[in-house]
């Protein structure tokens, strides 16, 4: 009996953590407006997080640019 | 530096290192369709095969807005015909992102555009939980068309005054949003009175070629910012978020698109697919046009007023050397290695005298690919049939910079390069 019952906290432990899980995903899904959001390379570079600079409690963030004049790359 | 690939990737890697957290909008300024050789109502295939192939790299990479500036009408002339539009929004939904709150068709064979779009995101931090509408509406200002004058009539839209057209329209957006963007194609006097004039306003991302990276400027409740022309720099506004869901504070960064960051996969087969289409669309004309019933006339008897490099080096052996040796004698291979060897916007800087009398295509002008001599010294057909003193003189560094401006070659610097091509 007391092994059914550990049987059964931990599959509803399970059961709420993958409800915690996929409610984060579907949350977090909201922003990217279902595009794919996997990386194909290594975030860990030092560079490149460099580059990103300090994450310092920013709600949002505007990315943006213009004048490409119809060119998806720039030349040369 | 730039381009689609590395933008994609620096996006994602920016939500990543935020474990997701954050909403991270793309929008832009304006300016991104080219109106190339625009005459007759009608654009090339060519530049039209350009131009689709941004509509589809924006929509498949969810950007969330674009401005419509006037550069851009030619192009949205094709776009917003009423004939065909269901279809197409089908096929490219971008094209129902494109805002303008004051550019209207003049005739009743094209929709409006929409003033602005709304989206919406659920915040995790600043108001956690709490839904934030962001309202983006676009302004552009006319077609300039010489020092004082402008033209308010371009490829069939009519560009109405942006500031009468934003005192109608942005207590309307206010009363559906929670923080406005506008994206206003105009000189920085305009933004600053379009923040003045407007209240509602939080953000305005401004654009019209430039290339200055200053400092984000506050006028009334607006914080007023640039985009870097061609998006060379990709421009990065955080916003602080409080309670009431209102922008706290707004810092503005610009992130180098160079080498750091690396291009996403599935971004370069979007951008390859385009090149080989356009490619093949350049090939196609540019094989008509080297057809004999259709010769240059600057061509025609040998009357083109540049020499070519080899006339230049059967007298100048030393100079010609040095030439050789330069990325300037190399400068049309840097363009085919990425396949846009037919692509006006980037060869005018890798040859000579293009739509001059010299470069005109690899078909039909090969003999002026390159940066070649009289790119700098100017055209020397004459000198060359006829040499003498009194040809040559180069307006350094002015000349060089035509093409190594700032958003091309940003990192120019006339003291490091000078010596590597004197001669």
């Amino acid at each position: 009996m007391h092994r059914k019952v550990s049987l059964l906290v931990m599959v509803a432990f399970l059961a709420a953590l993958a409800v915690i899980n996929h409610g984060c995903s579907r949350s977090s899904g909201q922003d990217s407006d279902g595009g794919d959001d996997s990386l194909s390379f290594d975030p860990n570079d030092p560079k490149l997080k460099e580059r990103l600079g300090e994450d310092d409690g920013y709600a949002l963030a505007i990315m943006y640019g213009a004048d490409i004049h119809g060119s998806l790359e720039t030349c040369g | 530096m730039g381009g689609l690939a590395r933008r994609v990737s620096y996006i994602k890697a920016f939500k990543n290192r935020s474990n997701m957290e954050v909403p991270a909008l793309f929008v832009d300024a304006g300016n991104l369709f080219t109106d190339d050789r625009f005459s007759a109502s009608q654009l090339p295939a060519e530049v039209m095969t350009k131009n689709k192939w941004v509509v589809k790299g924006y929509g498949d990479f969810h950007h969330d807005a674009a401005n419509i500036s006037y550069v851009d009408l030619p192009y949205m002339g094709e776009l917003l015909k009423k004939d065909g539009f269901d279809k197409r929004v089908e096929e490219y939904p971008f094209i129902e992102r494109l805002v303008s709150a004051n550019i209207h068709p003049v005739d009743d064979q094209h929709r409006d555009p929409v003033p602005y779009v709304i989206r919406e995101v659920t915040l995790k931090r600043g108001a956690p939980g709490q839904k934030l509408r962001i309202g983006v509406v676009g302004f552009s200002e006319a077609k300039p068309a010489g020092p004082n004058a402008k033209e308010t009539v371009y490829a069939g839209f009519r560009i109405d005054d942006p500031f009468e057209a934003a005192r109608k329209i942005l207590p309307e957006l206010k009363q559906k949003a929670d923080i406005i963007v506008a994206l206003a194609y105009m000189d920085i006097a305009g933004s600053q009175r379009l923040a003045t004039e407007n209240p509602e306003i939080d953000t305005i991302i401004g654009a019209r070629q430039t290339s200055n990276m200053d400092e984000v400027q506050h006028f009334n409740r607006a914080t007023i910012t640039y985009a870097y022309n061609q998006t060379k720099y990709l421009g990065e506004l955080r916003v602080y978020v409080k309670g009431d869901k209102s922008a706290e504070n707004q810092i503005n960064r610009y992130i180098a698109l160079d080498s750091v960051i690396p291009d996403d996969p599935s971004a370069v087969e979007v951008v390859t697919a385009a090149h080989t289409e356009f490619t093949n669309e350049q090939n196609t004309s540019a094989q008509a046009a080297a057809a004999p019933a259709k010769p240059n006339p600057l061509l025609v008897g040998g009357d083109s007023p540049y020499a070519g490099v080899e006339a230049c080096a059967s007298c100048h052996q030393e100079q010609h050397k040095v030439w050789e040796n330069s990325r300037h004698a190399h400068a049309m291979a840097t363009l085919e290695k990425k396949n846009q060897q037919f692509d006006n916007e980037c060869v005018k800087c890798h040859s000579v005298g293009f739509q001059k009398g010299g470069f005109q295509s690899l078909y039909t002008t090969p003999q002026f690919a390159n940066v070649q001599c009289e790119e700098c010294h100017g055209p020397g057909g004459r000198h060359a049939n006829n040499p003498g003193k009194g040809y040559g003189f180069m307006a350094t560094p002015v000349g060089c910079m035509q093409c190594h401006k700032q958003p091309n070659d940003p990192d120019f610097d006339f003291a490091v390069y000078w010596p590597k091509i004197k001669h």
